[in-house]
């Protein structure tokens, strides 16, 4: 059946793009459609009109000296498969690896993903711990944020209306010699594939030469109203190698970082058990590093 | 009544235009718009898989994608795996292999091996990962995965 | 030679006759079937589980452009009932609601969006009364009350046997109390149907379904037409397993108001949530165990009681008990047995046929209880299994009838485990790597085939053979294909008795006017009734087809045989002609070239007040063993490999039989670990493929098969049924294969994460984080969300 909108744009500029949603009431943009889609159908999002982002050229990744940019209608399989992503940023390779399945990830976009705001965005908790910044442009210019603060509410981000994310810009990890930096993402669920998290955990740590911990950061989905730094946790671990003791005080100290709730995936309980695994065997692949 | 969209693409090798409404979904202008009825609607919110078509060679669930964006663009629906009135390699070994029971995921799975075989995939791990998307309530999967894999193995020896 | 062991298709891989139209997609299904002037149908339904109906207002829904009827229970025709048995179930509620999801007004309008935004528009006044969810609870004094008639719907029994002394000559007594969930059937085709009317006079329905004389009988009831003024059709159906037994005559009741009210086509296709709110599930029950065992590892009594929880309306209830209330204790020889099984009215969801019919539950529970008691023995499952199963000289089985030889149970046990190297992986100390811990797992099962004795009077099924007069044969049955099959059985069948290749067989789909009523194609039953319908049919026909072989080849009559396309004389293959000059020539000479069929099953004696004498004609029984690994710290269950044995008596077409298997284990492993129905006060929260988790194909262990052949039991050329065996022992074996691994008792299915960590308790590492801690509700993330 038909989603319920009165009109489709279909602007081929960016600034065509940003005039329409500025002007428009009841404009939204869609690109992957496939959070919103579903959700229009259901009347849980309402747009009059629709601008399909998908002729604006926010299809694509580009590197410069220091980081790289992944525009906002990148399909997760391509973020997925694409060499420097995979190697400079595994975390957010791996979670773009496992949002739904493939059909969804060959339609899905990684602006989408966060536009939509679930606290369950997949590569919402890398993101937090690769240090991204999103470009956000409306007509009246552009502006950058940082990850930490588009998050505001489940369903609710920090874009203005009429704004667009462009792209997503990923620092890349400085690290010093004798050092390693270990990225990892962790997804539970129930079934093997397709599934929305339980429990999702991203971090990344350098590893000194003589075993210590710098630089740690962690974050989590779908344990609180929006992905979230483990700041507890983190401080924990700064400057200390992951010995049993100090894995169990920081398995400790993530409990209060995440505010999990009992919903119809899993109860809280669960989930404080599942993020306390999560980050313990991530502590341990640090440790084998 | 709002204005209908154009949408002009490339459809089974074909090139079609249409006059939709702007909320249709591409699954609709496929069924009833092209009177393509081989592509299924199982559920409508693209989690099993039974409205799957290739969009520029990728596999994408039909039901979540705006018709209007796929103006400019290629589709193959199941009824355009064949060549020359002949079946895919793939619809060949899921009949000879009893991959098909009540029939109603399989032009989904028949559209994604498609595409996990234009890949030239051979793992059976990777088969399964990326045909978890396309749900199948009958068979178990494993005459389906079976199928995948011998479609794939005779797509490597002609290869040669 | 028996006709069996002549050569030809029996047993063999040929190409299913249905398959290539589906692959290529050129299949119709009911959403597929369009018809000019048509017009799309809508539901407005409840979304609370208990409420009196003050009004229903349909004045905004009738203003939507392009609707052409808004219907209530007034406007019903003929009778407002539905429910294949008892008369407690509306068509469309008059004062009250009794589950989220009955039905409140028809819609029918010119397109889908209009039909469905003007049933979101129908305003029931619906003033909301308490409601009761648990079946247990539910037999309590003082306890509202879903019916007038009371809560308890009825009690089946089993009792046989001195408890008394048995109780007294046992060691070891295990008391254990399991929640078995309930599951939705997810059958990939929604349900959905076409109502095409003539008039008021007739309609023909065509629809997806295990069933259309159920259809039939509901269709005209609505309407208050004769049986012979409604026709239905069955379409190619995409899936079933119980799911589209007697639900589908819902709908179709529905549409069939709708187009005798407008006089035009009706189709109505569910959406997915509606259809997984609204339609039947397998029964969540609670089942209490008292089981006891003596010293020398044989089982001397067994108690069981068990509550089913039947929903708001009776529909297959009763059925569903009386098979679960035999079934109780499994395939083992027991003495004293006492079974109470309790048909239970709440507000949840619509307890009804899926593949199992209650044994499923019942099986998983005896089968935990098998295991508990072995290792309170310290015993091995599979050598305490040994001990107990029934065999040739015990065969008494539950009820106390004498199961049929052979009885293949010790022979499924050995073969399963041979395949599963049972042996061998027990000899060694498990794999233990990090969290995961492997464990090995049995279920056993004894299926009765087919109808019970209390449905006898359903049991029958009919067929007709028409002779074309090119050779080709056209074959009807009344038992339906939903993908299990019956099509490639019934052409095998047909082709095997007349000697001709598969590809001259065209099967087609049932129509209750070319066919007798052949009951549901349920209980295992459709290559079985079938089969031996159309063997008689082709028996009939050969009354006339013979002696015109027969005078082609020269010999006598009873001296033609019919093989590989050819009528031979027996003992002299050279003499013959083909099949289709003899169909030529019958038709030639205006010789009746059609012959009808029929078969019902043995009548037999049951005592229903004590459960007593012989349920089942005959029985298969299949054992099947899982290995599973299991991430203990994050309660993730994985099975590796499943092993399967199963009693089939003669295999009629491998594909299918192993596709059944194949289909069955991953439907049982669903079940048994991620599919859970999470119900808040009869509403069901996760009403889709987003967070009802079925397999997929990542999900699919590795299976082997073994099949066990034998004869003497009645079925078309010796065959049994395969399409419940194969899901019953899954579940149970993945169960028993967990706690192997953790070496805990798990009560509950499905065996999901947070219940394998809850069954860990302090064993869990990280369990000291949660001791004493509170949890805090958050209203935000209540509800169900789907993102990606």
């Amino acid at each position: 059946m038909d989603v319920p909108v009165r009109e489709v744009f279909r602007p081929s500029s960016l600034p065509e793009a940003l005039a329409v949603l500025s002007e428009r009431p009841g404009a939204r943009p869609i690109a992957g459609g496939t959070d919103l889609m579903v959700q229009l159908r259901d009347g849980r999002a309402h747009a009059a009109a629709l601008v399909d982002l998908g002729r604006l050229g926010l299809d694509l990744v580009l590197e410069s000296e220091s980081e790289l940019e992944i525009g906002a209608a990148t399909r997760m399989d391509r973020i997925a498969a694409e060499p420097r992503i995979r190697s400079l940023f595994p975390a957010l390779a791996a979670a773009a690896s496992q949002v739904g399945a493939w059909p969804i990830q060959c339609r899905a976009t990684l602006g989408g993903n966060l536009a939509n705001a679930s606290p369950a965005a997949d590569t919402a908790p890398p993101l937090l711990v690769e240090g991204a910044l999103l470009k956000v442009a409306s007509s009246a210019g552009t502006r950058r944020l940082a990850i930490e603060e588009f998050f505001l509410a489940p369903g609710r981000s920090a874009l203005a209306p009429g704004e667009l994310i462009l792209s997503v810009v990923l620092p890349f990890p400085g690290t010093d010699a004798g050092a390693r930096t270990v990225e990892r993402f962790a997804k539970v669920g129930a079934r093997r594939e397709q599934v929305i998290s339980l429990v999702s955990l991203a971090g990344r740590a350098v590893v000194g030469a003589d075993g210590t911990l710098s630089e740690v950061r962690l974050a989590l989905g779908s344990v609180a109203p929006t992905p979230v730094r483990a700041r507890h946790a983190e401080r924990v671990l700064a400057g200390r190698a992951p010995a049993p003791e100090v894995r169990r005080e920081a398995a400790a100290a993530l409990q209060q970082d995440i505010a999990p709730i009992d919903d119809v995936r899993a109860p809280a309980r669960y989930r404080r058990l599942a993020a306390a695994v999560l980050l313990d065997r991530f502590l341990e692949e640090a440790a084998r590093a | 009544m709002p204005e209908p969209v154009r949408v002009t693409l490339t459809l089974n090798g074909e090139r079609r235009t249409f006059h939709v409404p702007p909320g249709r979904r591409l699954l609709d202008m496929l069924r009833e718009d092209a009177g393509l009825t081989g592509t299924k609607e199982g559920c409508g919110s693209g989690e099993c898989g039974t409205c799957t078509v290739l969009l520029d060679g990728s596999p994408v669930t039909s039901c979540l994608v705006l018709a209007a964006s796929v103006d400019g663009h290629d589709v193959v629906t199941v009824e355009g795996l064949s060549r020359a009135g002949r079946l895919h390699p793939l619809q060949e070994a899921l009949v000879s292999l009893g991959g098909i029971q009540c029939g109603f995921c399989t032009p989904g799975i028949a559209v994604t091996g498609a595409a996990v075989l234009a890949r030239h995939e051979n793992a059976p791990a990777e088969h399964a990962r990326l045909l978890s998307g396309n749900l199948c309530r009958c068979t178990g999967y494993t005459k389906v995965l079976g199928a995948l894999k011998a479609a794939a193995t005779a797509g490597e020896e002609n290869r040669g | 030679m028996a006709e069996g062991a002549r050569p030809g298709p029996l047993g063999g891989r040929h190409e299913r006759p249905d398959a290539r139209a589906k692959v290529a997609g050129s299949t119709r299904y009911v959403a597929d079937l369009a018809l000019p002037g048509m017009l799309h149908a809508a539901l407005a339904v409840s979304k609370v589980p208990s409420a009196r109906v003050a009004g229903i207002e349909l004045a905004a829904a009738r203003a939507v452009e392009g609707v052409e009827a808004v219907l209530t229970a007034a406007d019903i025709p003929g009778k407002n009932l539905v429910g294949v048995i008892f008369e407690d179930q509306p068509l469309l509620v008059e004062d009250r609601v009794r589950m989220v999801g009955d039905r409140l007004a028809l819609v029918a309008a010119r397109t889908p969006e209009a039909a469905w935004d003007a049933a979101r528009l129908v305003r029931g006044r619906l003033e909301p009364l308490p409601s009761v969810h648990d079946p247990v609870a539910a037999l309590e004094a003082g306890t509202t009350r879903v019916h007038d008639t009371g809560n308890l719907v009825r009690t089946f029994r089993v009792v046989r046997g001195d408890l008394e002394r048995a109780h007294a000559r046992a060691a070891v007594v295990v008391e254990a109390e399991y929640h078995v969930g309930g599951q939705e059937h997810a059958y990939l085709e929604p349900q959905g149907c076409l109502a095409i009317p003539e008039g008021r006079d007739r309609i023909t329905i065509i629809t997806s379904c295990q069933c259309p004389f159920y259809v039939q009988q509901a269709v005209a009831r609505v309407l208050g037409l004769s049986l012979a003024a409604v026709r239905v059709e069955q379409a190619p159906t995409g899936g079933g397993f119980g799911g589209k037994e007697d639900y589908p005559s819902e709908p179709a009741a529905c549409a069939a108001v709708l187009a005798f009210a407008t006089g035009k086509p009706v189709r109505l296709v569910l959406p997915r949530e509606l259809d997984m709110q609204a339609s039947t599930k397998r029964h969540a029950v609670v089942v209490r165990h008292r089981w006891g065992a003596g010293r020398d590892g044989k089982l001397r009594f067994a108690e069981v009681e068990t509550f089913m929880d039947a929903g708001a309306y009776i529909g297959l209830s009763t059925v569903v008990a009386e098979r679960a209330n035999v079934s109780s204790i499994g395939p083992y020889d027991v003495g004293a047995v006492r079974v109470a099984t309790h048909v239970v009215y709440t507000n949840n969801l619509f307890g009804g046929a899926f593949r199992g019919f209650g044994q499923p539950q019942v099986s998983w529970a005896a089968e935990a209880t098998m295991d508990t008691l072995a290792r309170a023995l310290a015993l091995d499952p599979l050598e305490f299994r040994r001990r107990n199963v029934l065999d040739g000289r015990r065969r008494r089985m539950c009820t106390g009838q004498l199961l049929p030889r052979p009885v293949l149970a010790r022979e499924c046990l050995d073969r399963a485990a041979e395949l599963a190297g049972w042996e061998g992986f027990h000899a060694k100390p498990r794999a233990a790597s990090g969290a995961r811990r492997e464990g090995m797992g049995i279920g056993l099962v004894l299926y009765g085939c087919n109808l019970h004795h209390g449905g006898q009077r359903l049991d029958r099924s009919s067929a007709v053979v028409i002779l074309q007069p090119d050779g080709s044969v056209v074959v009807r049955v009344g038992l339906t294909e939903m993908g299990q099959g019956n099509l490639a059985a019934c052409q095998t069948i047909a082709a095997q008795a007349l000697g001709v290749d598969p590809s001259a067989v065209q099967v087609w789909q049932p129509d209750t006017t070319t066919v007798a009523d052949s009951g549901p194609t349920v209980a295992s039953r459709g290559a079985h009734m079938s089969g031996l319908a159309i063997l008689d049919a082709v028996n009939r026909l050969r009354t006339r087809l013979d002696p015109i072989a027969a005078e082609l080849l020269g010999c006598a009559r009873d001296l033609v045989e019919l093989s590989n396309g050819f009528a031979s004389v027996r003992g002299e293959p050279g003499r013959r002609v083909s099949v289709a000059s003899v169909a030529t020539e019958m038709a030639a000479r205006r010789i009746e070239g059609i012959a009808t069929g029929w078969h019902r099953s043995k009548a037999r004696a049951f005592d229903a007040e004590t459960g007593t004498g012989a349920p089942y004609e005959f029985y298969a029984i299949a054992c099947q063993i899982a290995r599973v690994s299991v991430d203990e710290e994050l309660g993730i269950v994985r099975v590796q490999e499943v092993s399967a044995a199963h009693d089939v008596g003669r295999v009629i077409h491998r594909d299918a039989l192993e596709g059944q298997i194949e289909g069955g284990i991953v439907q049982g492993i669903g079940w048994a670990t991620t599919e859970e129905l999470k119900l808040d006060a009869g509403r069901l929260a996760n009403p889709n493929f987003t967070d009802y988790l079925i397999p997929t194909a990542a999900d699919a262990p590795r299976i082997k098969i073994a099949v066990v052949e034998s004869d003497g039991a009645g079925g078309p050329f010796g065959a049994k049924g395969v399409g419940e065996p194969s899901l019953i022992p899954a579940a149970a074996a993945v169960r028993n294969a967990v706690c192997e691994a953790l070496d805990v008792e798990i009560r509950r299915l499905p065996l999901s994460p947070p219940t394998v960590v809850e069954a860990l308790g302090e064993r869990h590492p990280f369990a000291w984080l949660i001791a004493g801690r509170k949890e805090e509700e958050h209203a935000g993330l209540a509800t169900a969300d789907r993102e990606r």
